[in-house]
């Protein structure tokens, strides 16, 4: 498992439930995280950094036949897109959970992946590709063609991905440091510095189709998800089916889907996501060649395990799924370990208390459990909420239910602007686009104004006090590295809460 | 059971009083039940239960599910924050200084760009006023709730 955090869990588990022995590695700064203790063996990872630990190639390989590991399931991030790692893991004598190097490498770089949709007739956005690499002279070209694609338009990097090198530009006159600040976004995200310019199209769905493919020659798509809904580039929730899908449009987009794969002779488990503009008309964004963070709300419509069935295929075997059929309506939504009042930056500290919601139609996929400490080290996501209903409305009722059940202290968390995204407009009647937050929220989000009920914090607060109840020990490696949680009065824009 | 607790506003002073088992302030009642579990019931006659947690000096309370941040302020300590300055709130990477001492910017004009968790984040003014005085340079890390700039 060369993972961590939630996907580490979900995969591991589903190692179990196939009956495969599993290995984890971990850094030290990650030694006794849940996933290490839902794994058969544990192999502790050398350096500190994480491109010394969850990005050495080299060392996971070893860990890998050190311990006799037969096959490698990279999960998202990290590794799981970079080419190079595919093919070292095959080099060894190991499976490479996940579609071949060549696939990735075609889909990994986005302007490549635009140039292979548009020769596989696949519908790409507008926009151009500037390959020049040295810093001045791709600035340069940049400009020029933003002349010819036209405003309001996205820089995107071509190795890019979870918005990072992405900037949107309205007006001209802010192209030049968005352009540099994208570049060297890129630059220290991926090595790449590489841009492309799409047109903006706004009012746009965000719809991706999930597709499996396996060594017999099957592709076939599991249908859409729907994940117009993001802060700044990052989906916070997402569902399935899109509420404004029909099945005409599902079989179109899901032909395109599968048309993307086989265009690259892909095998596993993989994404295209598409932007939906408010024509109707769809165009490939880009394909994820590994397991997606939203795969859940796909595997509750469908019934199909998406990870044992990249076992299944990475293994040889014909996946095991039925001719499509959807049922009812599921919804996640990302807890972030951050400050949505405060422009969601993120935050840190102990999860002095964590206590998920429970009950029928809940699944929660995480990494963490009370008593854990969120640090600066890695993403902020601490876990996914998702709940099934046979309807769209009683799936948001459900999320209401459950977000309001939740209950997380210590860390700021975005729970609450997640359980008021439930009540927003555009999310109850299902006309969400990437735009919505923006909209909803033009000078930032903060948490509705509930007087009564901050009073009567005060009154648990003053009543605990006197009580000595719930005193929370942080650990020693907690204390060294933060001031307990951030506190509201420090913040740069001095909102409160 | 006199406690204060620190707001945007200065320090409060809440005053709670007894009745029967209950803890009660501004007509809101708290009362303790089995294994130490929260019942509260809100003025407006609402009840619910309480989670609550203290991590340093900071009450953590979970109510109806929204969470509330009530620091307490110990006897005799300021409890204060130092309020002209413009504090990191991450640790994190500084990629640029975006101005000078001596620059008079208007509120929401860029300061600085913090890195941290590989995001950019854009430092900006609160209010109008002059950079008195510029704490760090591009490429330093600095700790959560460090004063990267004075504003004045």
């Amino acid at each position: 498992m060369a993972n961590r955090g939630e996907i580490a869990c979900r995969i591991l588990r589903a190692c179990r439930e196939a009956g495969h022995p599993s290995v984890a590695i971990c850094a030290s700064n990650d030694a006794g995280s849940l996933f290490t203790e839902m794994a058969d063996q544990v192999v502790l990872l050398n350096g500190e950094t994480i491109s010394e630990t969850y990005l050495d190639q080299e060392q996971i390989i070893q860990a890998a036949k050190d311990t006799g590991a037969t096959a490698i399931h990279p999960g998202f991030g990290f590794l799981s897109e970079r080419a190079e790692f595919a093919n070292a893991v095959q080099s060894a004598g190991l499976t490479w959970i996940g579609p071949s190097a060549l696939a990735i490498e075609k889909m990994g770089d986005k302007m490549t992946a635009r140039q292979t949709m548009r020769a596989a007739g696949v519908p790409v956005i507008p926009g151009e590709e500037v390959e020049e690499v040295d810093e001045t002279k791709s600035l340069n070209a940049l400009r020029d063609a933003s002349t010819r694609v036209g405003y309001p338009l996205l820089l995107k990097a071509s190795s890019g991905g979870g918005g990072k090198g992405m900037r949107a530009v309205h007006d001209p006159a802010d192209f030049d440091q968005a352009a540099a600040g994208a570049r060297r976004e890129a630059v220290a995200a991926f090595g790449d510095g590489r841009i492309y310019i799409e047109r903006l199209l706004s009012g746009s769905k965000h719809i991706e189709i999930q597709v499996l493919a396996d060594q017999h020659g099957r592709t076939i798509h599991l249908g859409e998800r729907e994940c117009s809904v993001q802060r700044r580039h990052q989906k916070v929730f997402e569902e399935a089916p899109g509420p404004t899908m029909n099945p005409e449009l599902r079989e179109a987009m899901g032909q395109a889907a599968v048309a993307a794969a086989e265009a690259v002779n892909y095998v596993g488990a993989g994404t295209v996501e598409f932007l939906l503009a408010p024509s109707g008309e769809f165009f490939f964004l880009e394909m994820n060649t590994r397991i997606q963070v939203e795969h859940p709300v796909t595997e509750l419509v469908t019934g199909v395990d998406i990870v044992r069935e990249q076992l299944r295929i990475a293994e040889g075997e014909p996946m095991s799924c039925e001719p499509l059929m959807l049922r009812g309506h599921a919804i996640e939504v990302r807890l972030y370990a951050e400050d949505a009042a405060n422009g969601f930056l993120p935050s840190i500290g102990p999860l002095a208390v964590f206590r998920p919601p429970e009950g029928p139609g809940i699944r929660l996929d995480t990494g963490v459990r009370e008593g854990d400490d969120v640090t600066p080290n890695y993403d902020p996501m601490l876990a996914k909420l998702i709940v099934w209903a046979p309807s769209r409305p009683e799936a948001l009722q459900k999320m209401r239910r459950a977000l309001d059940e939740f209950v997380v202290l210590g860390t700021t968390t975005n729970l609450e602007f997640l359980r008021d995204l439930c009540d927003a407009t555009p999310v109850v009647n299902g006309s969400t686009t990437t735009t919505t937050i923006d909209e909803l929220w033009p000078d930032g989000w903060n948490p509705p104004a509930a007087p009564l009920l901050e009073e009567a914090a005060l009154l648990v607060a003053a009543s605990a006090e006197t009580l000595g109840l719930h005193r929370y020990q942080t650990s020693g490696a907690a204390a060294s590295t933060n001031n307990g949680p951030v506190s509201p009065f420090t913040t740069v824009q001095r909102r409160f809460p | 059971m006199q406690h204060t607790f620190a707001s945007k506003e200065g320090p409060i002073e809440v005053t709670l009083t007894k009745i029967d088992e209950a803890f009660v302030l501004e007509g809101h009642e708290l009362r303790q039940h089995n294994r130490g579990r929260l019942h509260l019931t809100l003025r407006d006659g609402r009840t619910c239960l309480a989670h609550t947690a203290k991590v340093g000096d900071v009450w953590w309370v979970h109510l109806n599910g929204r969470t509330y941040k009530w620091e307490r302020i110990e006897p005799g300590s300021s409890g204060a924050e130092d309020e002209g300055g413009l504090v990191a709130p991450m640790p994190g990477k500084v990629l640029e200084v975006l101005v000078s001492e001596g620059d008079s910017v208007e509120a929401g004009a860029p300061l600085m760009v913090l890195e941290a968790m590989k995001m950019e984040h854009r430092i900006v003014a609160s209010s109008d006023g002059i950079v008195t005085s510029v704490h760090f340079n591009a490429g330093d890390q600095v700790a959560q709730g460090a004063t990267l700039l004075d504003l004045e």
